[in-house]
């Protein structure tokens, strides 16, 4: 271990900027450089690379920057952590991912301009997202939930005529007794507040960064 | 022309290219370029804009993203590209003037200019919200009703005799068929029984569209949307709804609504991708008119300053340098039955007519509530016959004013109004007093800062 906290460390502040400005390559060689010296991957990533993409959701919620900037700076912290993901414990994880999510427009609606800007917010704030995409079968929600022991099943509808879909959701996981497992929480367009309680789901986001804080509500965390 | 077939055969054998990259290396860097290219600048100040050269630069600006990007068709990841001489040709054989609707119902739309001082075509309706069964017809006469209002594109419906409505299920074609049952009896019962609709907007894919076609359903003379998917993307069940319309004999209507702080990026990029979206949708839709729709990230509305800017310098663009017919949207973040969504109308409005588009609308609490009625959709129709008087930096200072009265504070909470049965005595279709007044209040407002209403 090499002594002084990593944050001051210059190749930290260049990790940190090289994640703002989306650049994958330049972040990448700043994060192995740093491994080479011998700073450990989770102060790594708490120090430089999550205030960079906290930084980046701000800009976004701003609109200093656009949805391409949110999604190349994404792809740095990712490229990222290819490397330094393998490095660290499972416990050590929680420490920094708040939770994972999955994320989709429901079946039948191609609208996903919203879905994919509420999938960077939870991602600049500490989630791990995947996302499945727009019209994607309730049984798909599902079927991923339980492949990456999901926290959350987030789902985004536009159109009343998707809000079926959702019930059929709801329904479905009751029936595989999967219903406490996952915390649901919808949005978009064609959802209210009410109908959201109605149908029995407890996580609903009026925006981005609504849908963030009752993310980490429905978690318990800040 | 090309033919769909050979559409067709190209989105089977264009280039191959993923969809994430198609987004970033050609659609949002492409854009960029060109903008900074350009030097295209968004001014809040100056929301209705009077530079000509700023038009032309983002019409120039958006053939080139046209011949760069083309369309991606998102089942085959494969992107339809038109060559220079295949966009010209859709340019000059674009129709400058279209009869829709039939006999004395009967409309000319055309293509406006840049301060035209001819009435435009006044298109009503809460285009595209879900509105439920029993009140359906009731609303549809309100909008039919008014002598203002020249066609329509009205919402569409959620459920059919108490079945929800799910997206591809048999429920789709049957609510489709009964939407426009629905508008051609409000139309004879409105005395108007030619009025040409915009409609099928229950038919979330191909499926309602292709149930209601007929002389019942809509007619040649009637029109239908077909949406370019965001940004400069298309997929089979839109084809198929091109298509199969065009053959019938009626009208495509291309629906274009970016997101600003999309993929295209700011205000500036936006208009950009409109007119390349225009450009290519004129031959892979084979369009007859066009609607401009830009969205705001956050409060959805075309009223706001950067969505107002796009509408006017996207209309200026087209009115320039093409004779595409085009349908401004009027979408507030207010409801019927409030104050703002007169001041989000008349500024919204007055942009659309003085840079050369028809007003479109309106479509209230941004077609989520059924919160929307005839009355302010007459009043939009008022507020653009007195626009036409107005040159553009006139029309910039009303937007100015009004946009004081509702933006931020009355876009960040706003009032969403009454559902119609509350505006409106559901007997005798006519608005009920206290709305009656607030209209008549916000035709005084209007008065009051020289704009002359009939
Ligand atoms: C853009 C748009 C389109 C684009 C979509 C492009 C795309 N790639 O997404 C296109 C042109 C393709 C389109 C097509 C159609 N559309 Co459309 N569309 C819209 C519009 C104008 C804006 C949506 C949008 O992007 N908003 C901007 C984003 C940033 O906001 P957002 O999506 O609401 O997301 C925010 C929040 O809701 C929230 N959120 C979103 N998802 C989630 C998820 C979770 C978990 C949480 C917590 C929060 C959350 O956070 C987001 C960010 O702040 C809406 C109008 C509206 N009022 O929503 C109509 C609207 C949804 N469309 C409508 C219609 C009718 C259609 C069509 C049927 C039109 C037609 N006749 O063909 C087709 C249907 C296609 C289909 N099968 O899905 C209707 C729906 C009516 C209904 N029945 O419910 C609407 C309401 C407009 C209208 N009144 O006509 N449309």
């Amino acid at each position: 271990m090499v002594k002084g906290g990593v944050s001051e460390e210059q190749l930290c502040k260049v990790l940190y900027k090289a994640i703002i400005d989306g650049d994958d390559a330049a972040s990448e060689k700043a994060a192995l450089d740093l491994l080479g010296k011998g700073y450990k991957a989770l102060d790594i990533i708490k120090s430089c690379m999550v205030p960079a993409m906290k930084v980046v959701g701000d800009m976004f919620a701003r609109l200093e920057i656009f949805l391409p900037e949110v999604m190349m700076s994404a792809d740095a912290f990712e490229a990222c952590m290819k490397h330094l993901g393998p490095k660290i414990l499972e416990e050590e994880r929680r420490e920094f991912i708040k939770g994972k999510v999955v994320i989709g427009t429901i079946q039948g609606d191609i609208h996903d301009l919203g879905k994919n800007i509420v999938a960077l917010m939870l991602k600049a704030n500490g989630f791990e997202v995947y996302d499945l995409g727009r019209d994607v079968p309730v049984d798909e929600f599902i079927k991923k939930a339980r492949e990456v022991n999901a926290d959350i099943i987030a789902v985004s509808a536009l159109l009343s005529t998707s809000l079926p879909y959702i019930k059929d959701l709801v329904k479905l996981l009751n029936e595989l007794g999967l219903r406490d497992r996952f915390k649901l929480m919808v949005g978009g367009g064609a959802v209210t507040r009410e109908w959201a309680r109605k149908v029995g789901v407890e996580g609903y986001g009026e925006d981005a960064e609504e849908a963030v804080r009752v993310a980490l509500k429905l978690l318990g965390k800040k | 022309m090309i033919s769909f077939y050979e559409i067709l055969r190209r989105t089977e054998e264009g280039p191959h290219i993923d969809e994430r990259e198609f987004d970033l290396k050609v659609v949002a860097s492409e854009s960029r370029r060109l903008v900074r290219e350009y030097d295209i600048r968004f001014n809040r100040e100056e929301i209705v804009t009077s530079d000509d050269s700023l038009a032309d630069d983002v019409f120039k600006a958006g053939f080139e993203l046209a011949l760069k990007a083309g369309f991606l068709t998102v089942d085959s990841r494969r992107v339809i590209k038109l060559s220079e001489e295949e966009i010209k040709e859709g340019l000059r054989t674009a129709p400058g003037e279209l009869l829709v609707g039939q006999g004395a119902d009967a409309r000319l739309l055309y293509a406006r200019k840049v301060e035209d001082s001819r009435y435009p075509v006044i298109m009503g309706g809460q285009a595209g919200a879900p509105i439920p069964e029993e009140f359906y017809y009731q609303m549809a006469i309100s909008y039919m009703q008014e002598p203002i209002v020249d066609t329509i594109n009205n919402g569409g419906l959620a459920e059919v005799k108490g079945i929800e409505v799910r997206t591809r299920s048999p429920a789709e074609a049957l609510a489709a068929m009964a939407e426009l049952r629905y508008l051609r009896e409000a139309a004879r019962a409105a005395g108007r029984p030619g009025i040409h609709l915009l409609a099928g907007e229950s038919s979330v894919t191909c499926i309602g569209d292709l149930a209601a076609q007929g002389e019942e359903f809509l007619r040649r003379t009637d029109a239908h949307l077909v949406p370019v998917l965001n940004d400069l993307k298309t997929d089979y069940d839109r084809l198929t709804k091109a298509f199969t319309f065009k053959i019938y004999g009626g009208f495509n209507v291309a629906l274009v609504d970016p997101v600003v702080g999309g993929f295209l990026g700011g205000p500036e990029g936006v208009a950009v991708g409109f007119i390349a979206s225009y450009l290519l949708s004129r031959v892979i839709y084979m369009s007859d008119y066009y609607i401009i729709h830009p969205i705001h990230p956050k409060y959805v509305s075309t009223s706001t300053p950067e969505t107002m800017w796009v509408l006017n310098i996207v209309g200026q663009a087209m009115a320039r340098n093409s004779n595409f017919i085009l349908m401004g949207d009027v979408w507030t973040s207010n409801g019927a039955g409030s104050r703002e969504v007169f001041y989000e109308i008349v500024a919204n409005t007055v942009t659309n007519v003085a840079t050369g588009s028809h007003p479109l609308g309106v479509s209230a609490t941004n077609g989520k509530y059924p919160h929307a009625s005839g009355l302010e959709t007459r009043f939009m129709g008022e507020v653009a016959r007195a626009a036409v008087k107005l040159k553009r930096s006139d029309a910039n200072e009303i937007v100015k004013e009004f946009l004081k009265k509702y933006h931020p504070e009355r876009m960040d909470r706003p009032d969403v109004g009454k559902p119609f049965p509350e505006l409106y005595d559901m007997k005798t279709i006519t608005p009920k007093g206290w709305w009656l007044k607030m209209y008549e209040e916000a035709r005084r407002e209007v008065m009051d800062i020289g704009l002359k209403l009939e």
